[in-house]
């Protein structure tokens, strides 16, 4: 009825602009549990057109929202056409303090750290991580891997190491043209090894030497 | 001023009638005076739910004049403030009601002197069951957590925005106006086509409309429920309702399903009475706590309070 056609991302998503990667992620996934095909509490209340609308403006919305550079590009377009107070907006998102994990019930950085702990014991997660630290040479999908097997977010990370999600996913990708220079890097690697209980200073020497390689 | 909570839902066999009752009695125990309401003609078995065998009189008296007063066909319970208006002795011509006699029920509903006026409406969606629902702007949707319901909740909002669309616009408008509209068996697409239709061509009377379907409060009760249906169901109905209707939808609550409520029936007890430490019971309660939170902090007109069609 309201027309979901005209609503903006932020609307679509039910956040507000100011909203972190967290609640992004977390409305996203609440968004397609409503409106996904096998969802009891939309039963028979859209036709398939209109509900394949509906699911690919979800879509866009979490696609847009959550890259940073496209986020700032529709934050403008809104300001621009009036649909946002610039006020709103540019109060920084980044520092709302935010549930880490996802989980509803873990809303501090101590119960994030927690769980990364426990887990981390799991015999699982020790075997791959002493795989890793074998290695000469340490690969971002080896640091990516972990980080999924512990079950952290790219969120979680920004949110606890305020690294930016832009930059996480460039080393993991071993993307050097989008890395930081040596010295932001070495930090940023050394806070990420920290977080899966990794020896900081030999992942950031060995992802170093390694995508030193990669470029030549 | 009473308090009018009418109970549909489309669907037959969902609990309205249960849930009726079984309010009315925690609300009685509270110690307002509370009446309930039959207003399911054809099947009337509110009676049934509060214990009681034979009722001497009824709506029956009232609609076909015998008494003037539809405060003379009210009866008590067993329960102490608790009274009832049952429909068991209607006939069933007079099921159907003209309408004509349907606006005499509802001019005389709005007058009783009771703090609470509960209506235990019939399954379906015609035009009677329709218009006793929007004789409060805080009718209560009941379902339970299966496919089949909630479709049927989903139609009989669209069946009620039709009527109160109808309503607004009167006959010749909305003939106007639907014709161009493509009906198809999509609830949310045909009323919202409708009124886009209306606020395109006649925008001062779109705004009307709209105005109209802002001030109902519609409430919802997920009747029989089990644990292994999620319990975010309810909250998520309540979100795309407010999302994509215009009027605003507030769930209630979830009541569980137990087994004991046919055999309270059986044995003639009230449910709420005889298990009243059930986790069902304890539901219940909870939904007249959030009734009446919504009955203090609301704004005069948004009361469940009967205004002119
Ligand atoms: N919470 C519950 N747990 C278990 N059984 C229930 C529950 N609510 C209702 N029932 C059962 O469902 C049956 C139908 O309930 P009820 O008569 O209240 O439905 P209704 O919606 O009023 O039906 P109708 O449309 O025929 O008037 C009852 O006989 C009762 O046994
Ligand atoms: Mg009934």
């Amino acid at each position: 009825m309201n027309d979901y056609k005209k609503m903006n991302y932020y609307e679509v998503l039910e956040v507000p602009v100011n909203a972190s990667f967290f609640e992004i992620r977390h409305a996203y996934k609440e968004a397609l549990s409503v409106y996904g095909e096998d969802s009891l509490s939309t039963y028979s209340l859209f036709s398939e057109a209109e509900r394949e609308t509906l699911l690919k403006k979800i879509e866009e919305a979490f696609q847009t929202l959550m890259d940073e550079k496209k986020r700032s590009d529709y934050n403008n377009q809104l300001v621009k056409n009036g649909e946002a107070d610039p006020d709103d907006l540019f109060r920084d998102y980044n520092k709302n303090s935010i549930p880490i994990f996802l989980a509803h019930n873990a809303v501090d950085k101590n119960s994030f750290f927690k769980k990364v702990k426990k887990k981390v014991g799991e015999s699982s997660i020790q075997k791959l991580s002493r795989e890793i630290l074998e290695t000469e040479l340490i690969a971002g999908q080896d640091l990516k891997k972990l980080r999924q097997a512990i079950g952290i977010e790219l969120e979680d990370i920004f949110e606890v190491a305020r690294i930016s999600i832009s930059i996480l996913k460039a080393i993991e990708n071993d993307d050097f043209q989008n890395l930081p220079s040596l010295i932001y890097l070495r930090n940023f690697l050394k806070l990420y090894a920290e977080i899966l209980h990794l020896d900081p200073e030999k992942v950031a020497d060995s992802y170093i030497i390694n995508i030193s390689l990669l470029q030549k | 001023m009473s308090c009018i909570y009418p109970i549909g839902g489309g669907k037959g066999g969902i609990g309205k009638s249960f849930i009726a009752a079984n309010l009315g009695v925690l609300l009685a125990k509270q110690g307002n005076q509370v009446v309930l309401v039959d207003l399911d003609l054809g099947g009337a078995n509110l009676h049934t739910f509060t214990g009681m065998t034979n009722v001497k009189t009824g709506m029956e008296a009232f609609l076909d004049k015998s008494v003037k007063n539809l405060k003379e066909v009210v009866v008590p319970t067993n329960i102490h403030n608790l009274s009832i208006i049952s429909s068991v002795n209607c006939s069933m011509e007079i099921a159907n009601l003209s309408a004509a006699q349907k606006n005499k029920v509802i001019n005389a509903l709005v007058k009783l002197p009771y703090e609470y006026v509960l209506l235990d409406l019939g399954a379906g969606t015609n035009y009677n069951t329709l218009d006793f629902f929007l004789s409060s702007y805080e009718g209560i949707i009941a379902l339970t957590p299966e496919p089949t319901s909630v479709e049927n909740a989903f139609k009989f909002i669209k069946a009620l925005y039709f009527r109160k669309v109808k309503q607004v616009l009167g006959q010749n408008d909305f003939k106007l106006y639907s014709q161009q509209v493509e009906m198809n068996s999509n609830a949310l697409e045909v009323t919202s086509q409708v009124i886009d239709t209306v606020l395109e061509k006649d925008p001062e009377k779109g705004e009307i409309l709209l105005q109209e379907l802002q001030k109902f409060k519609f409430k919802f009760i997920i009747n029989q429920f089990r644990k292994t249906v999620g319990t975010k169901l309810g909250e998520k109905i309540e979100k795309v309702c407010n999302k994509h209707f215009y009027s605003e939808f507030q769930f209630l609550g979830n009541v569980c399903y137990d087994e004991r409520v046919h055999d309270s029936i059986f044995s003639k007890n009230i449910f709420v009475n005889k298990y009243s430490y059930s986790v069902s019971a304890i539901d219940l309660s909870h939904i007249v706590i959030k009734l009446q939170g919504n009955r203090e902090s609301s704004s005069p007109h948004t009361l469940g309070r009967y205004e002119r069609l």
